[in-house]
């Protein structure tokens, strides 16, 4: 993670070498789900909201479409495992890695700085770690999800927003 | 220094008298203390005189001591910092202070506007209406004449330095303000474990109690509010907003708040200058209010004369600022809340000559306590008028008979410098009004009280309706005990603290005093002070034939300036309660509409300006695109590269070599900001059939296809080129602008319409990178980057995709053109589109590539008569309109099909897709001309001329050396040939042909090779 500090007790940055996966299945096909969980070792979240980690991070955008972040190098071998294991079960799996930058804010002042620009409730008993939403930051539609750690956040963006994002982020932190 | 704060007292107040400020008014000097306002800086210093009037500039003073302060509204601060329109009462006083009044010229004590009052007979309601309406054509003068003479101050011309922000915030009870009331009800909800902001328009918590002398739990008041404010700020999710205005509340318990951030003092801005202004944005699930009431003013002859002030102000200046605002007083109520303020008078050294309380009763316990210091009471009498001009020199009073029509006259004179009234008190029910709930109206309180709540929201304390301050805690702590509960949570038990109470006697109607001549003609008894509103100009509007209390207001101004009739609506409504016959219910209020308090544009607008005023999108090549100076055009949000200028070249000349180099070898574009948009599925072609018009289910995997897209009226809505990658493959594009509206759109009829489909759509927009390659020498470009497939013509032909590694990187190619040239799309994930984009501008070296820009792309699709979507087309352009009938199969059915067979659709003279070109072969038609028809005696014979079509798009075409033109025509494809005229700003109309849409290369042969 590359890293910018700044007047608050914060810190933002960008994650280094992250792939996405979009995947688009329907969830009550119980073996096609059975079949991406096997290939991806670790669950695909059912529950609005939620994102699950392991070896990557599988997170819930909507009922029938996942967004998979892991290791960059990693993406296109994922991608055909679960074309191949998907094969027939009319599943969309597309590599997105293009299309997102995942950002990291951390600090104290991390959720105080968000909610300059999101209108969500990110108190930790409402947006707790395992929560994502896609939601507004500034003036963009990003993904966020509450890290393990406290105080941490991750923020995926579309990737032509990012410049604006990181110049919005450092104003907020500012301040 | 301090000899000049005469009026100031030697000890007591909220004030800080180590910290000596120095400040000044319209250029002269004065001195105050740190926790001073504006307002009681001044009355320390013994300016009575202030301000002029709106209208009819009358002398005015300090009349209340916060938001409803309708006199003195000050412009505070020079040249960018100045901030006009603040009531005095609202300004914390800080060295160095620099303020304005709007009006008083050349002084305020010798106005020359003064003469208005002097025609105040026919300066009443609607005299401007009446006046300046005739001649009609007149208005622009008499505009400007009468707008210079208007207005709270002068906007700053040069753009505001300071910062601002918003901040979003939920919580379980927000608690609008912070006096007994609010601090009990936030105590409790926060010791009870809900989330709880607090906020006071003040800038320290206490409310009322900061301007009384009562104790609480038997200690001083400021004693208990401390120990309140501390045991708040301890609590875990409490937030504190002092200096927080709430200025809305919306719909779904959503609140908005100006927390003023500083204090006042000279900043160090530098680069990141501290936030001058915080706009909350507050989801709340309870909402207790808690804003206290308004003293009512009284409606008696000359009652705007500087030296009347509101009671509660009186007390106010006396107990939190230290200041005596006059010194022998007089007391007009009719209530017995004044007889508070008669007391605090006498404790604080001043006379108070009398009384004047208009109930033939008199008050309760107070007015005993108030004769036990000698005061004299007047019962069953009022005050009917003041003498002096400048500054009150002495009240008239008259016997009272409690009807208001009837004319007095007066029993009585006292000489006075300071004339206290108290016409009872309105709760603030403004948010309570905003929020939807109702109101009632108490004919024992004569005020109206909250009732139903339509939102989460609860009143306490005096915007309840209570009114000792026993009371009012009694009421916060019950409100936040119940907000508490409807949470969930148990709340907590505490005990209300012990606080004074006098037994009161009640409160008598009295909204207008009688005059000593016939009311009509007196027109000085003032109602909306802001306004110069009287309580004739209330019976004019009425004489008049309104009735209802909006008109009335909107006749009168009553309630319409910067105060929003904080002090005088109620009593406006009350008088036109009485003139009408009705009662005050009957009459009803007006709306109470956000902001309760003026707010700053820089507020509002928050950190969305300058460079963050709107969200810039860049694609993967635009370091690229900035390190050689292209300047940008701006698309939507997207920056895209207008044009790569070399050697200073203009515009033109630029555009002129790249489209020249594109005709004749090669160019490569930055097409990453088309839509993209990857659809499969078992359902796929059934679904893209009903969404596209061609055959899609013809299509080859592997091949490409022109499509359009129709709105269900038959009119085109967006089109991109598709392929087919796989049986139930599909990869669709859309225009830039439409991309996130066409996977909506497509989103929309999947999840809404036909959810039998079994169809996945993803967004591939902001993941590939496109990168044009265009002109002759495309193809050996692409084979000199090192391509693993074959290239050829009959290996890969035109409109076909494959996919490929192209330098060593995977790509997917396609063989479209959008500029009439062979010429090839590179598809590549963003990470990757920079080094590939640099791979081929240095491969093409060899083949002097060059850059392109949009404007270049514009001028070969305009040259081979290709549309865009949004310039050609603007919503009421059918693809037949655009010669786009071999689109729409007649085999199956599409959305927009049934529309196209409506009447208007199949007129013949609808407006169809034609070249033009200009007769003189020199003139570049400007985008949007109107063309006319030709008449038999020439074109501008007739009025209105007929109309027959305009330019849609229009270019210098550096490939054929002459201008040429896209235009929408009626009946225009059966024209060709035809003559029409251009309409031009200040020359001749120019003859222009109609032509055919294709100018180059008309049987595209080039794309084809």
């Amino acid at each position: 993670m590359s890293e910018s500090t700044s007047r608050r007790h914060v810190e933002t940055g960008v994650l280094e070498n992250r792939g996405f996966l979009n995947l688009r299945l329907d969830p009550h096909k119980e073996k096609a789900v059975k079949a991406a969980e096997q290939i991806l070792g670790q669950a695909v979240p059912l529950v609005s909201n939620t994102y699950g980690s392991g070896e990557h991070r599988v997170y819930w955008l909507g009922p029938d479409e996942w967004l998979i972040e892991t290791d960059a190098g990693d993406v296109v071998a994922l991608e055909n495992e679960l074309a191949m294991a998907l094969a027939g079960s009319s599943a969309a799996i597309n590599d997105v890695s293009g299309g997102y930058v995942a950002l990291r804010i951390v600090g104290a002042d991390a959720r105080t700085v968000l909610a300059k620009g999101c209108t969500l409730d990110l108190h930790p008993p409402e947006f707790r770690p395992g929560r994502c939403a896609r939601t507004r930051l500034a003036r963009t539609t990003i993904l966020l999800a509450a890290d393990g750690e406290p105080d941490s956040y991750t923020i995926i963006a579309a990737r032509s927003f990012t410049d604006y994002l990181r110049r919005w982020l450092a104003h907020a932190a500012e301040k | 220094m301090q000899a000049a704060q005469a009026n100031r007292l030697r000890e007591g107040g909220r004030i800080d008298r180590s910290r000596p400020l120095k400040f000044s008014l319209n250029g002269k000097a004065y001195t105050g203390f740190a926790g001073d306002t504006l307002a009681s800086a001044l009355i320390a210093n013994g300016v009575g005189l202030v301000e002029r009037s709106f209208k009819l500039r009358r002398p005015r003073g300090i009349f209340g001591s916060g938001a409803e302060e309708p006199n003195v509204i000050v412009q505070v601060g020079e040249g960018a910092e100045a901030q006009p329109g603040l009531p005095a009462t609202r300004v914390e006083l800080r060295d160095g202070l620099i303020a304005h009044t709007a009006r008083g010229w050349p002084s305020v004590r010798f106005d020359i506007g003064a003469i208005n009052d002097l025609f105040g007979r026919i300066l009443g309601a609607g005299f401007y209406y009446k006046t300046f309406m005739y001649p009609r054509s007149w208005w622009k003068y008499y505009e400007s004449a009468i707008r210079r003479s208007t207005g709270f101050g002068r906007a700053p011309a040069a753009s505001d330095p300071d910062a601002y922000e918003h901040r979003n915030a939920h919580c379980d009870v927000l608690v609008a303000g912070g006096g007994p009331a609010g601090l009990m009800a936030a105590l409790v909800a926060a010791k009870s474990g809900a989330r709880v902001i607090l906020a006071d328009d003040g800038t320290e918590f206490g409310g009322s109690l900061l301007a009384c002398g009562e104790d609480v739990a038997g200690a001083p008041a400021a004693d208990w509010i401390a120990g309140i404010v501390a045991e708040l700020g301890e609590q875990p999710d409490c937030v504190l907003l002092p200096r927080g205005a709430v200025l809305g509340y919306h719909d779904h318990d959503f609140l908005t708040i100006a927390e003023r951030c500083d204090s006042g003092e000279p900043v160090e801005r530098g680069l990141h200058p501290p936030v001058r202004e915080r706009l909350w944005r507050i989801r709340a699930k309870r909402v207790i209010l808690a804003q206290g009431g308004f003293e009512r003013p009284l409606a008696f002859c000359n009652n705007d004369r500087p030296g009347v002030m509101l009671a509660s102000a009186v007390s106010t200046y006396i107990h939190r600022y230290a200041v005596l605002p006059g010194r022998r007083a007089v007391v007009f109520t009719n209530n017995d809340s004044a007889y508070r303020t008669a007391l605090d008078l006498a404790v604080a050294g001043a006379a108070v000559a009398a009384i004047v309380d208009s109930r033939p009763g008199g008050g309760g316990e107070l007015a005993i306590r108030a004769r036990d210091l000698g005061i004299p009471v007047l019962q069953g009498r009022v005050v009917c008028d003041v003498t002096g001009r400048h500054r009150v020199k002495g009240v008239s009073v008259a016997e009272w008979s409690g009807d208001s029509w009837e004319n007095i006259s007066k029993t009585a004179h006292f000489d006075c410098d300071l004339l206290a009234v108290s016409g009872g008190w309105s709760p603030a029910v403004h948010l309570h009004s905003q929020a939807g709930g109702q109101l009632d109206w108490s004919e024992a309180q004569l005020c109206f009280l909250p009732s139903r709540a339509r939102q989460c929201h609860d009143s306490a304390g005096a915007g309840n309706g209570k009114q000792s301050l026993g009371d009012c805690l009694i009421d916060g702590l019950r409100a936040g005990t119940e907000a508490v509960a409807k949470l969930g949570l148990t709340p907590i038990a505490i005990e209300a603290p012990d606080a004074g109470s006098a037994r009161e006697a009640p409160i008598e109607a009295l909204w207008r005093v009688p005059a000593e001549k016939e009311a009509d003609r007196c027109l000085k008894q003032f109602i909306d002070f802001q306004n110069d509103t009287t309580v004739a100009d209330i019976r004019l509007a009425v004489r008049e034939g309104y009735r209802n209390v909006e008109h009335v207001k909107r006749y009168t101004a009553l309630g319409f300036g910067t105060d929003q009739g904080k002090l005088g609506n109620i009593n406006g409504m009350a008088v036109l309660a009485d003139v009408l016959g009705k009662t005050i219910p009957e009459v009803g209020t007006t709306t109470f509409r956000p902001v309760y308090t003026p707010v700053r544009f820089g507020t509002v607008a928050g950190e969305s300006v300058g460079a963050l005023y709107d969200p810039v999108r860049q694609t993967a090549l635009h370091e690229w695109h900035e390190a050689v100076g292209a300047p940008m055009e701006v698309v939507g949000q997207w920056h895209r590269p207008w044009y790569f200028p070399r050697d200073g070249e203009d515009l033109h000349t630029a555009v002129a070599r790249e489209c020249l180099a594109v005709r004749n070898s090669v160019g490569a574009m930055d097409a990453s900001t088309l839509g993209k948009i990857d659809a499969r599925g078992p359902d796929v072609v059934k679904f893209l059939e009903r969404i596209y018009t061609h055959n899609v289910g013809r299509m080859k995997v592997g091949r490409c296809a022109y499509g359009i897209m129709l709105g269900e009226d038959g009119m085109v809505m967006d089109d991109g080129v598709m392929a087919r990658l796989g049986e139930n493959h599909f990869y669709l594009t859309t225009t830039t602008g439409g991309a996130a509206g066409v996977l909506n759109w497509l989103e929309s009829w999947l999840q809404t319409e036909w959810p039998e489909l079994e169809v996945y759509l993803t967004s591939l927009t902001e993941h590939f990178s496109t990168i044009a390659l265009a002109g002759p020498n495309s193809r050996n470009l692409l084979e000199k980057l090192g391509c693993d497939i074959p290239l050829d013509r009959e290996s890969f032909p035109f409109l076909t995709v494959r996919a490929a590694n192209l330098a060593g990187m995977p790509v997917q190619l396609f063989r479209v053109s959008f500029s009439g040239e062979l010429a090839f799309e590179i598809n590549i994930g963003s990470h990757l589109a920079l080094q590939m984009w640099r791979k081929v501008m240095d491969a093409g070296r060899e083949f002097d590539i060059i850059a392109y820009g949009t404007e270049t792309m514009h001028v070969l699709r305009a040259e081979k008569g290709f549309i865009i979507v949004g310039q050609e087309t603007d919503g009421s352009v059918t693809p037949v309109d655009l010669g786009m009938n071999w689109l729409l199969s007649k085999e199956k059915d599409f959305l927009g099909k049934r529309s196209l067979a409506r009447p208007d659709c199949l007129r013949e003279d609808r407006k169809q897709l034609v070249g033009l070109l200009s007769s003189d072969q020199r003139t570049v038609l400007p985008e949007g001309t109107q063309l006319i028809e030709q008449t038999a005696c020439g074109v501008l014979e007739t009025r209105p001329v007929p109309m027959c079509g305009h330019v849609t798009s229009s270019y210098f075409s550096p490939s054929l050396g002459h201008p040429i033109a896209l235009a929408l025509v009626a009946g225009g494809r059966a024209r060709k040939g035809d003559n029409v005229f251009a309409a031009l700003p200040g020359r001749e109309p120019l003859p222009v042909e109609v032509v055919s849409p294709a100018f180059y290369d008309p049987k595209g042969e080039r794309q084809n090779v």
